[in-house]
């Protein structure tokens, strides 16, 4: 079987995630990469035997012909390489966010659907096990109807944290909201899932550590979505970290950590002596806890750690090219997250 | 003579400095930007504020320069971190000494660089370097890699190269090293108790590597760096629980059985995860016999070379780590 050709342009922590996951592929051969520095696109090629790296995408782009160009470069070069590739016909799949202004997705855009290439960003916990456990839920009624949709992003932000490396400042402070702004995304398309195509908001960003280079390190946002509502808490401050959601349904509710394999806790309508429901509650949700704690422990062992999504992520998205099937995620809606990443940080939509 | 120094600020990087500049050295420290300089630096010692992994101009920073110590490296982060503090760092550094004049580079590298697996009963500098690396921490990958950068670099302009390779330096507020075992709690697990230990004193490291720049027959050879290897991990714990006040108890464990241990949960993790398994450093073999393997260490070649010989003994290097909790 002839394989699908992949190649990778930016060898940082996020390429090393997309290549283990295409390892997992079999009609997917990633035959080339490139990065700035030399040593670190070797050392990535001799790690993943790749057998051809470059220092300069150009040169990649004009020696060998993909048929997925992967960009997981820092998000100030998206946009300049995204064009390049889709100028030259190729299929495109970026690192969240696509563009740092919504003004360059659109370009972007424009020229996938005039050449009818793919241009596919990477929202791999839309894919997370967990999430399409939830999306199960809902779609076969258990959930009920969803009520309201509630984030909690925990990342250590403070002093000592890469995001705040004054010698070496971190790629997210090119993004309007900074180590936040890197985060908007994943909220937005998981939003965006839950509660549907957005009509209003109103947020929040402030700064706990004034003397931080961060922009800001707690947000809070409320969202009033087409089906539901939904909050948002990201802080910079907050400890333990992980990723948090919540969905509350008129039946059950659903929460799981996406930094964590599927540790998924619900709690339902049970009808009966409430003490008694209480404790059945208490017990069924310790179980499901422990269950999720130990399979997470053991994927982690596995070297899965939490990107949990990317696979699944890629298979669709290569079957997709190899099928010549429309995209996983239709450009129509990386343009609708795109826009609510970008109210997120507009000032008139502060309170 | 002027020596740059890059890293210069860090533990051993500041004992570089204070030892040339008591030889007489002119020196151009180069630290991270937000770094606070030593009281001790000012009217003797020219700053050059940059990060290797971003600063633009780095080619001025060899001007004027004789000779490089290259000490700069990450120490702690996950791979991706490491390997941008260490290699990337590096490569940056070393493309503007290409533009520069400058042919003397001592590089300060690590003892992690060689295979301990084929380290039979002594390691010495003709012991191979590892070549199995992303089997290794994120530590060993980034010292490798690092090694590798500088060598390519300096066949390719023809420098003047010498390579460090100290064993584990330890000094003021370094005293707990990787050697020594893990302490859970109130218990020190102690992995080949009589082990005998790659010991390098942050004082006799930095003797050792200032005559390195000033010995001719150095250019172009390796050297491992250690005090010797007359001390055991036993005894190295029992001074450190004893010096700091902390208590606990030490419960040694037979290397053999640690190791047993240790590949047993590599097979049954390569068995059911393949190549993407990870363990923790205790549980990867090869990352355990890097740390905790039984071999001697010699510093013959230091003696023969550089007629290098560790100004502090044992109980000196013992007094100096731990003046301050006296």
């Amino acid at each position: 079987m002839k394989k699908l050709k992949g190649v990778i342009i930016g060898c940082g922590a996020i390429a090393r995630e997309h290549l283990t996951a295409l390892a997992d592929l079999n009609n997917v051969e990633v035959v080339a990469l490139c990065d700035l520095s030399a040593a670190r696109a070797e050392a990535t090629s001799e790690r993943f035997g790749i057998g051809k790296y470059y220092t300069s995408y150009q040169t990649l782009l004009n020696e060998v012909h993909p048929d997925l160009v992967h960009i997981t470069t820092p998000p100030s070069s998206h946009f300049p390489i995204a064009n390049a590739c889709l100028s030259a016909g190729l299929n495109v799949i970026c690192e969240k966010p696509i563009t740092v202004e919504y003004n360059d997705f659109c370009i972007l855009r424009d020229l996938a659907a005039k050449n009818q290439n793919m241009l596919m960003e990477n929202q791999q916990l839309r894919f997370h096990s967990s999430v399409l456990r939830i999306r199960d839920l809902i779609s076969t009624g258990e959930l009920g109807e969803v009520v309201d949709v509630q984030i909690f992003v925990a990342v250590h932000g403070a002093a000592g944290s890469s995001y705040a490396d004054r010698n070496a400042p971190h790629f997210s402070l090119s993004l309007r909201g900074g180590m936040i702004g890197d985060f908007l995304p994943h909220i937005a398309y998981l939003m965006h899932i839950f509660v549907g195509p957005v009509s209003d908001l109103r947020t929040v960003w402030s700064k706990r550590i004034v003397d931080s280079p961060l922009p800001a390190d707690e947000f809070r946002a409320i969202v009033i979505g087409a089906h539901a509502t939904g909050d948002v808490t990201f802080s910079g401050n907050a400890q333990p970290g992980g990723f948090w959601l919540k969905v509350i349904g008129t039946r059950m509710q659903a929460e799981a950590n996406l930094f964590e394999l599927p540790r998924l806790t619900f709690r339902r309508f049970r009808a009966g002596e409430p003490a008694v429901m209480s404790l059945i509650d208490g017990i069924v949700e310790s179980k499901d806890a422990l269950k999720g704690t130990v399979a997470s422990f053991l994927k982690k062992l596995g070297g899965v750690g939490s990107y949990d999504g990317m696979t699944e992520m890629m298979a669709r998205t290569y079957r997709a090219i190899e099928m010549k099937e429309p995209q996983p995620i239709s450009l129509e809606e990386i343009d609708e997250v795109a826009r609510l990443v970008d109210c997120f940080t507009r000032p008139e939509y502060k309170l | 003579m002027r020596v740059l120094v890059t890293g210069a600020n860090g533990f051993l990087g500041r004992q570089i400095v204070k030892q040339l500049l008591e030889r007489g050295y002119s020196i151009r420290a180069l630290i991270r930007p937000t770094t606070s300089e030593p009281a001790e630096w000012r009217d003797k010692v020219e700053i050059f504020r940059a990060d290797l992994r971003v600063h633009a101009d780095l080619v001025s920073a060899f001007e004027g320069i004789d000779a490089v110590i290259h000490t700069a490296a990450g120490t702690s982060g996950g791979e991706d971190s490491q390997f941008a503090s260490s290699v990337i760092a590096t490569e940056r550094f070393l493309d503007a000494m290409v533009r520069s004049s400058v042919k003397r580079l001592i590089h300060v590298s690590s003892l992690v660089v060689y295979d301990w697996s084929r380290a039979k009963r002594a390691m010495d500098e003709s012991t191979p370097l590892e070549s199995d690396i992303y089997v290794m921490g994120p530590y060993a990958i980034a010292k490798v890699w690092q090694e590798r950068v500088v060598s390519r670099y300096a066949a390719a302009h023809h420098w003047d190269l010498t390579i460090m390779r100290p064993g584990f330096i330890w000094g003021p507020q370094h005293a707990a090293i990787a050697g020594m075992g893990r302490k859970f709690g109130r218990i020190y697990l102690l992995f080949g108790p009589m082990t005998r230990l790659p010991l390098s004193h942050v004082v006799n490291c930095a003797d050792c590597i200032v005559a390195a720049v000033e010995c001719p027959r150095a250019i172009g050879e390796s050297f491992n760096v250690v005090d010797g290897d007359d001390i055991r991990v036993w005894r190295y714990a029992r001074e450190y629980a004893k010096r700091t006040s902390q208590g606990g108890f030490f419960l040694p464990i037979p290397y053999r059985l640690g190791l047993g241990i240790a590949k047993l949960a590599s097979m049954t993790s390569k068995a059911f995860f393949g190549k993407k398994g990870r363990l923790p450093s205790l549980l990867a073999s090869r990352r355990f016999e890097s740390q905790f393997k039984p071999v001697r260490f010699s510093n013959q070649k230091l003696k023969e070379i550089l007629k290098w010989n560790p100004p502090l003994d044992f109980e000196s290097c013992l007094d100096s780590t731990y003046s301050d909790r006296k």
